[in-house]
């Protein structure tokens, strides 16, 4: 008999014992750390790392990490990030001493100035060694800031980009803009902390809490599409009668999310949900269902619950996900938030967009980020697929880099090939975006299918008029040479609706037009003739008038109004909206001389 | 209640502008006070293309109503048709908490804002969403489900939505007379308030109201209102159709249409001859009586059928009949035509159960515009009262079950 294995099927890594640790550098660092000291909502070592003493003594945080000491002599950086990366490199030590022995560090930093351009990629790089998992959580400077500054932040983030798992980034403009337009700077800095510190506190809450459907670093990386997208995130949390939708409607309330709008063009969304023992299943059916309604039915959702004693009668609802910018991210960080916003019909050739495409219909979330580049890691355990094929990824873009390297020269950061290869890459991938539209067209055919029916159904109509009895029946048997006469034969599918019809009006066109003139004399119009043409054959008639002037009509007038009917016959209804009735007839035109040209078809 | 409860009602028709003041009385009869009509001009198929025009009319109507009823119209009930109006019925479902056995009134709000949620074309707006029934556990045709026991409550909706510009833009056109507009009716739900009764709605019943531009069209089924809707064609295409075939100016085809025309050609003998004389009483034309009528028939069919095919799956259900209404349904022989349609009983019918200058004002014609009283009253009604302490309470609860 074998022996049943239980120790096999337990998880190797108790969930909660993951430690983590966030380090928190420079000004911006520091602010966001001291939130999140002051929320006392995650569990993990918190760091701050400054070049300044003074900062750094104001910091709340437990641990600090003062760069630089013998260097700086305690005074910032003055915005320069080569004397923060010397700072950094400097003490290295400390760095590594605080960081060390974690699972997960998240980083998170103001671009853009000395310490945090210039440190981060330093600590990202030391916390990598000591093999944690590194999130890097990033704010691009507010475009007032300047032009100089935003290049150092591109500058800092395209090395960051090469060391950190993950990278969560956030811009400023649009969190300041969208929050609190009209409020004073420290608020809206505030409000942008509030935020960072919160998704900080769901990525940790998602990775380390037991989940009942659990999300890992795979989905999570997933669902920010790293390399070049900027993130929305959106944090929720209610409690009470209706807690679910509340909680939704505060996440979608988000300014990242813009009230659920920018989540209509993401391709993966990550939802997690939290919530205490009194979590039902019928809440999240709802938060889903909810959810789905800003969603696009094609999305991608990640989905993860997890129940947390610690959070009590509340639910928690965490959306995350990432939008690719339009340019490169080199172009876009400047630009004002409107044109952040991807609009929908812009081509977005963004890498990780289409990296991010391959992930999204693969049947294991596993092996997630582009199993078409590196088909080896897929098989892989989990977290450490994504990891390395991220790290494939990295080295793909800058084969030249590799970035456990401690030795950390400016050369190596530097690597002249990371931007040639980003910008070479788009190439062969908007290749494929163009060839994408080419399956779309698929549906069409149905559509001509649909009209047969139509056809029949008129087909079907027709005969019934001819049951009718009716005085015309009479006419139309004589008629039938002399409409020959008339028409050439409506050898091409009378010409469609759309040529003879004036373009939809709407109700400005109206007010500007003069009033509808009068019906026109008959005696011009095509219904007069085709209405009263034969008459005169049937019976003599002395009140005939238009007869006369059936001649006078020429055929390609009568070919147009075949079917439809021309813009004469519409009559007082001319240029009002059409009528159409299922087959494609003008209803305006009159019944009657709408039924004797189909009789005489 | 110390609230006045005259209230005007105003339809910009495609015929006539008609303004309505009536008195609601607390009983829920309605007292005509002043009815003010006036041509109208500047309006095709029911919709507004011609903001001036229109309003000097209104204003004409306006004085009209105002005279005999005494009473200054500051607001109305502005009555809307089109041809964008469409409609359909939605349901929500909405899955009670476990630990909850009687359903209240959020978990009904609950249910009618899924209800409320569905897809209509992006340019459009509500107009009316109606609750027709509440279905708890399956049982349908509830009324009022609060504190009934139940898991699952639906609410099923019929809601009726329109081109947002085009209801705009008469609301506009009114604002500028000026008139402050309370609400705005789709004219179909305001005529079926005075023309069916209860029963007929029970019974099941479709009201079309045929005015000049367009057939409105409401059909009650159970009691429920099942489909509404509107078929842009109406007396203005007859009389097209009249004047292009008889070859006579609109005017006079508007005429011979009231005075001479009929639905029925059947058994005319081709001696029968109708003629035209213009004002100065010179023939101008003449033609066959049964070919007249054939061409008013025509028409009149294809309104029916295209009414039927939009009502496609309710016409069955239908034991109280076709009620018609609206001025174009005074024209002879439409019952018969009507009937042989929809193989129904076919009921032409005013607006009965409202007094005071009532006589003058059951015609077809003015369906619509008592209706809209009759429909300020039912809103009126419907509202529920709530003491002001009981609406803090509910304040005070709200804001408590959201504490961040």
């Amino acid at each position: 008999m074998v022996e049943y294995d239980r120790k096999a099927l337990k998880e190797t890594i108790e969930p909660g014992s993951l430690k983590t640790c966030i380090v928190g550098v420079g000004g911006a660092g520091g602010n966001v750390l001291d939130r999140i000291t002051l929320d006392r909502t995650v569990e993990a070592k918190l760091v701050t790392v400054h070049t300044d003493i003074r900062v750094l003594s104001h910091s709340m945080s437990p641990h600090k990490v003062q760069l630089g000491v013998e260097l700086m002599r305690g005074i910032g950086a003055g915005g320069d990030p080569e004397l923060g990366r010397e700072a950094a490199v400097f003490s290295r030590e400390q760095i590594r001493e605080a960081v060390d022995g974690h699972d997960i560090v998240f980083i998170c930093t103001g671009l853009g100035g000395g310490t945090g351009s210039g440190a981060a990629p330093v600590i990202a790089e030391i916390a990598k060694g000591t093999g944690a998992l590194v999130f890097l959580t990033a704010t691009m400077p507010f475009s007032f800031e300047g032009k100089r500054r935003l290049k150092q932040a591109e500058e800092s983030l395209d090395q960051l980009q090469k060391r950190a798992d993950a990278l969560i980034l956030f811009e400023n403009n649009r969190m300041g803009e969208l929050t609190l337009p009209k409020d004073g700077i420290q608020k809206a800095f505030t409000q942008a902390d509030q935020l960072i510190a919160q998704s900080l506190r769901a990525v940790s809450t998602i990775l380390s809490t037991p989940g009942l459907v659990k999300l890992g670093l795979d989905d999570l990386t997933a669902a920010l599409n790293t390399s070049n997208g900027r993130c929305l995130f959106g944090f929720g949390e209610a409690r009470g009668q209706n807690r679910g939708s509340e909680a939704v409607k505060r996440a979608l309330k988000s300014p990242l999310i813009d009230q659920g709008r920018l989540l209509h063009q993401t391709k993966t969304l990550l939802v997690h949900i939290a919530g205490g023992e009194s979590l039902t299943l019928l809440e999240v059916d709802a938060i889903m269902k909810l959810l789905g309604k800003n969603v696009p039915d094609q999305t991608h959702i990640l989905f993860g619950v997890a129940v947390d004693a610690k959070l009590g009668d509340s639910v928690c609802v965490t959306l995350l996900s990432s939008l690719g910018l339009a340019q490169l991210n080199t172009v876009a960080a400047a630009a004002p938030p409107v044109d952040m916003l991807p609009v929908k019909d812009r081509p977005m050739p963004s890498i990780m967009d289409n990296l991010g495409a391959p992930a999204a219909h693969a049947p294991a979330p596993a092996s997630a980020p582009s199993p078409t580049l590196i088909p080896a890691t897929a098989a892989a355990p989990a977290p450490r697929a994504s990891k390395s094929s991220l790290r494939a990824e990295l080295a793909k873009s800058a084969p030249a880099t590799e970035p456990m390297d401690l030795l950390f020269r400016s050369e190596e950061i530097a690597a002249p090939a990371a931007p040639t290869s980003i910008t070479s890459a788009p190439l062969p991938l908007s290749v494929e975006e163009v060839s994408a539209p080419e399956f779309e067209p698929e549906p069409e055919p149905e559509s001509f299918l649909e009209e047969e029916p139509q056809a029949e159904a008129e087909a079907v109509a027709e005969a019934t008029f001819e049951e009718e009895p009716s005085p015309f029946a009479d006419e139309i048997i004589i008629e039938q040479p002399m409409a020959a006469a008339h028409i050439p034969e409506p050898e091409p599918e009378p010409e469609p609706v759309q040529p003879v019809r004036p373009p939809r009006p709407r109700i400005e066109d109206f007010i500007t037009q003069p009033a509808p003139r009068p019906a026109p004399l008959p005696t011009t119009s095509l219904a007069a003739v085709v209405g009263r043409a034969p008459a005169p054959a049937a019976e003599d008639a002395p009140y005939m008038p238009g007869s006369r002037l059936a001649s006078k009509v020429s055929e390609d007038d009568e070919q147009i109004a075949f079917r439809f009917g021309s813009e004469e016959d519409r009559g007082r209804f001319q240029k009002t909206e059409p009528v159409l009735a299922d087959g494609g007839e003008d209803l305006d035109v009159p019944t009657w001389m709408r039924l004797k040209r189909k009789l005489k078809r | 209640m110390a609230k006045s409860t005259i209230y005007a009602g105003l339809e910009i028709g495609t015929s006539k502008i008609c303004v309505v003041v009536g008195e609601a009385k607390r009983d829920g009869t309605i007292k005509i006070l002043g009815v003010g009509t006036a041509p109208s001009r500047g309006v095709r198929k029911g919709e507004i293309v011609d903001f001036q025009k229109v309003q000097t009319v209104l204003n004409d109507a306006l004085v009209r109503a105002e005279e005999p009823s005494d009473v200054m119209i500051r607001t109305v009930f502005l009555g809307v048709t089109g041809g964008h109006i469409k409609s359909l019925n939605s349901r929500g479902a909405w899955r009670l908490q476990e630990d909850q056995g009687e359903i209240t009134e959020d978990d009904v709000e609950e249910a009618k804002e899924i209800a409320r949620n569905v897809e209509i074309p992006q340019d459009h707006v509500f107009l009316h969403s109606i609750t027709r029934q509440y279905i708890v556990d399956g049982q349908e045709g509830v009324r009022q489900p609060i504190g009934r026991e139940g898991r699952v409550l639906e609410a099923d909706y019929h809601i009726i939505h329109g081109v947002r510009g085009r209801i705009q833009n008469a609301v506009k056109c009114v604002r500028e007379v000026p008139l402050e507009v309370e609400d705005v009716v789709f004219t179909a739900i305001a005529a079926a308030q005075v023309v069916l009764n209860r029963e007929a709605k029970a019974q099941g019943a479709l009201m079309i109201d045929i005015g000049g531009g367009t057939a409105d069209y409401v059909l009650y089924e159970d009691g429920m209102i099942a489909a509404s809707g509107c078929v842009p064609l109406g007396g203005d295409h007859i009389t097209q159709d009249i004047a292009m075939a008889v070859q006579i100016p609109d005017r006079r085809a508007e005429e011979l249409k009231v005075t001479e025309g009929s639905c029925i050609f059947d058994d005319l003998s081709p001696e029968d001859i109708v003629r035209v004389e213009d004002d100065n009483g010179f023939m101008i034309a003449e033609c066959e009586r049964s070919f007249l009528n054939e061409v008013i028939h025509l028409r009149v069919r294809e309104i029916f059928e295209q009414v039927k095919t939009r009502c496609e799956g309710h016409i069955g259900h239908l034991a109280a009949g076709i009620y018609l209404t609206g001025g174009t349904s005074l024209l002879k022989g439409i019952d018969v035509v009507a009937q042989d349609v929809f193989e129904r009983k076919v009921t032409r019918a005013g607006s009965a159960p409202v007094s005071g200058v009532t006589a003058t004002f059951e015609k077809p014609q003015f369906s619509a515009p008592i209706g809209l009283i009759r429909y300020a009253q039912i809103l009126d009604q419907e509202k529920p009262f709530m003491s002001p302490l009981r609406k803090l309470g509910r304040k005070m609860a709200d804001l408590l079950s959201v504490v961040p």
